[in-house]
């Protein structure tokens, strides 16, 4: 009795054995080609596309990062820009009003200066018509004085008091 | 029942511990008739009687198909199937069917990878796989309702079953062996050409001793020690190579073949009252199969590589 009857009292048989190892072989055949090759292609696929979406994502990240950086810079000028167009408004305001009050100024000094030499004018004037009209009354009064007899004592007074209320007013004028 | 005097809510109980008094009220006298007398319908469960050999059925001209071949069509065609249903529209983002396979062989992939290195592994892997996935459905199987119970007449007028687990012929395991063992030796000449012989035949060092010996110098001696030793363990591990042919076919058939036969025993002790004892078995069962396709699949693996590496030493 050699090992194959032994091994035949277990089931051991030949076609069997060929038929189980057809049977893998098929199977291992078939496994390759529709789903190792497949799907270790697939799986590399994946592998591959995770990889470049990462990629892509910093790619897009660092493209944000540059982005971020050249708004603020640009947004840091734009501030800088209006901020000097205000304190160039505000100067040329304050020019502005500056100018406008000196103007203002010179105008009413311009007037005040006028109005003072109407009035001295004016004045002058009125003096100068009360003069006349002072010395037709002192005429007057001295005709009326005549007329009357005076005493010379009388007389000299009254020529004094006149005179002296004649310098009075010379003085004011 | 005591509960009812509690009343009302679900007869005062919370839901599992009804649950538990309920199968202990039916269980309980269920597993001690049946211990004692043989459970229900008794008669309709055989006591198991071992049938190594698988049974043939019928045949295809002169060449006989067995019940077991009949099983290992189902897992080929199922695997087949499954991978057809997945890769005729991949997608790049997957449903759930294509991630689980997706995941399965990932995962065989990774393992061939750590064990072997990245090329051998992509090389191994596809080998090393299928052994695990036909070991794997081929044990799950033999767990479905039917396999091992459908009674036939065959071609012989003898009642035999008409399924029986592929893994519990001899002929599975020690096609699965032979297939192993003819690609280990195939990668071993692959990846070292011819030189992969010098690891069984180790004479160099016994001939340089003699060569030193003749030529008077009498230090050769160790070195014909050394070479006897060396000529010796080359041959044991040329033993080796055939002994795993041996090693595989039974481990796997074994393994196999006593999980049926201990179900069946536990089956026919304790009848339906085995109720729970039996599907312990099965979940064990299911766990063996696992363990019996990866070990298969990884000293496959293993040996592949050990076959495939380079002996340096031995080469200057």
């Amino acid at each position: 009795m050699n090992i194959f009857d032994k091994l035949a009292e277990l089931g051991f048989s030949w076609p069997t054995l060929v038929a189980q190892i057809v049977n893998f072989i098929v199977l291992l055949v078939m496994l390759y080609f529709f789903a190792y090759k497949p799907v270790m292609k697939m799986l590399d696929q994946r592998a591959q596309k995770i990889k470049d979406s990462l990629d892509e994502t910093q790619k897009i990240k660092d493209q944000a990062a540059v982005a971020e950086q050249d708004f603020k810079k640009r947004l840091e000028v734009a501030s800088k820009e209006g901020q000097e167009v205000i304190a160039r408004a505000m100067r040329s305001g304050e020019e502005a009003r500056q100018r406008a009050q000196q103007e203002a100024k010179v105008e009413a000094q311009a007037v005040v200066e006028k109005a003072r030499q109407e009035i001295q004018h004016e004045r002058d004037e009125a003096i100068g018509e009360l003069r006349q009209e002072f010395a037709d009354l002192t005429i007057v009064a001295a005709e009326k004085v005549i007329t009357k007899s005076l005493n010379k004592n009388d007389h000299q007074k009254l020529i004094e008091q006149v005179l002296a209320e004649s310098t009075t007013l010379n003085k004011k004028a | 029942m005591s509960n009812k005097k509690i009343g009302c809510g679900c007869l005062g109980c919370s839901i599992p511990l009804l649950t538990f008094i309920i199968l202990l009220v039916i269980i309980l006298p269920l597993s001690i008739f049946g211990v004692m007398n043989g459970a229900f319908g008794s008669k309709g469960i055989p006591a198991p009687k071992v049938e190594l050999p698988a049974e043939v059925i019928f045949h295809i001209g002169v060449f006989p198909v067995t019940n077991t071949i009949i099983t290992s069509w189902i897992t080929v065609a199922l695997l087949i199937l499954m991978a057809l249903l997945v890769t005729r529209k991949p997608k790049l983002i997957p449903g759930r069917l294509q991630s689980a396979v997706e995941a399965i062989i990932e995962w065989m992939y990774n393992f061939c990878k750590d064990v072997a290195g990245e090329v051998k592994g992509r090389k191994f892997f596809p080998v090393v796989t299928t052994i695990f996935l036909f070991v794997l459905i081929n044990a799950l199987l033999n767990l479905v309702p039917g396999y091992g119970t459908w009674p036939i007449t065959n071609y012989a007028g003898h009642e035999v079953i008409l399924l029986r687990g592929a893994n519990t012929d001899i002929n599975t395991a020690a096609a699965l062996a032979v297939i192993a063992f003819i690609f280990i030796e195939f990668w071993g000449f692959k990846f070292n050409g011819l030189g992969y012989l010098k690891k069984f035949f180790t004479v160099e060092r016994a001939f340089k001793g003699w060569g030193k010996v003749f030529h008077g110098k009498l230090s050769g001696f160790g070195d014909v020690l050394f070479g006897a030793i060396d000529t010796i363990v080359g041959l044991l591990e040329l033993l080796l190579e055939f002994v795993r042919l041996l090693s595989f076919t039974f481990r796997l058939f074994g393994n196999m073949t006593g999980g049926e036969i201990l179900i069946l025993i536990l089956f026919f002790l304790l009848g339906f009252a085995g109720f729970g004892f039996v599907q312990v078995g099965y979940i064990f069962e299911m766990l063996v199969g696992v363990v019996q396709a990866l070990i298969f699949a990884g000293l496959t693996l293993v040996f592949a590589t050990m076959a495939s590496e380079h002996h340096g030493e031995e080469e200057h």
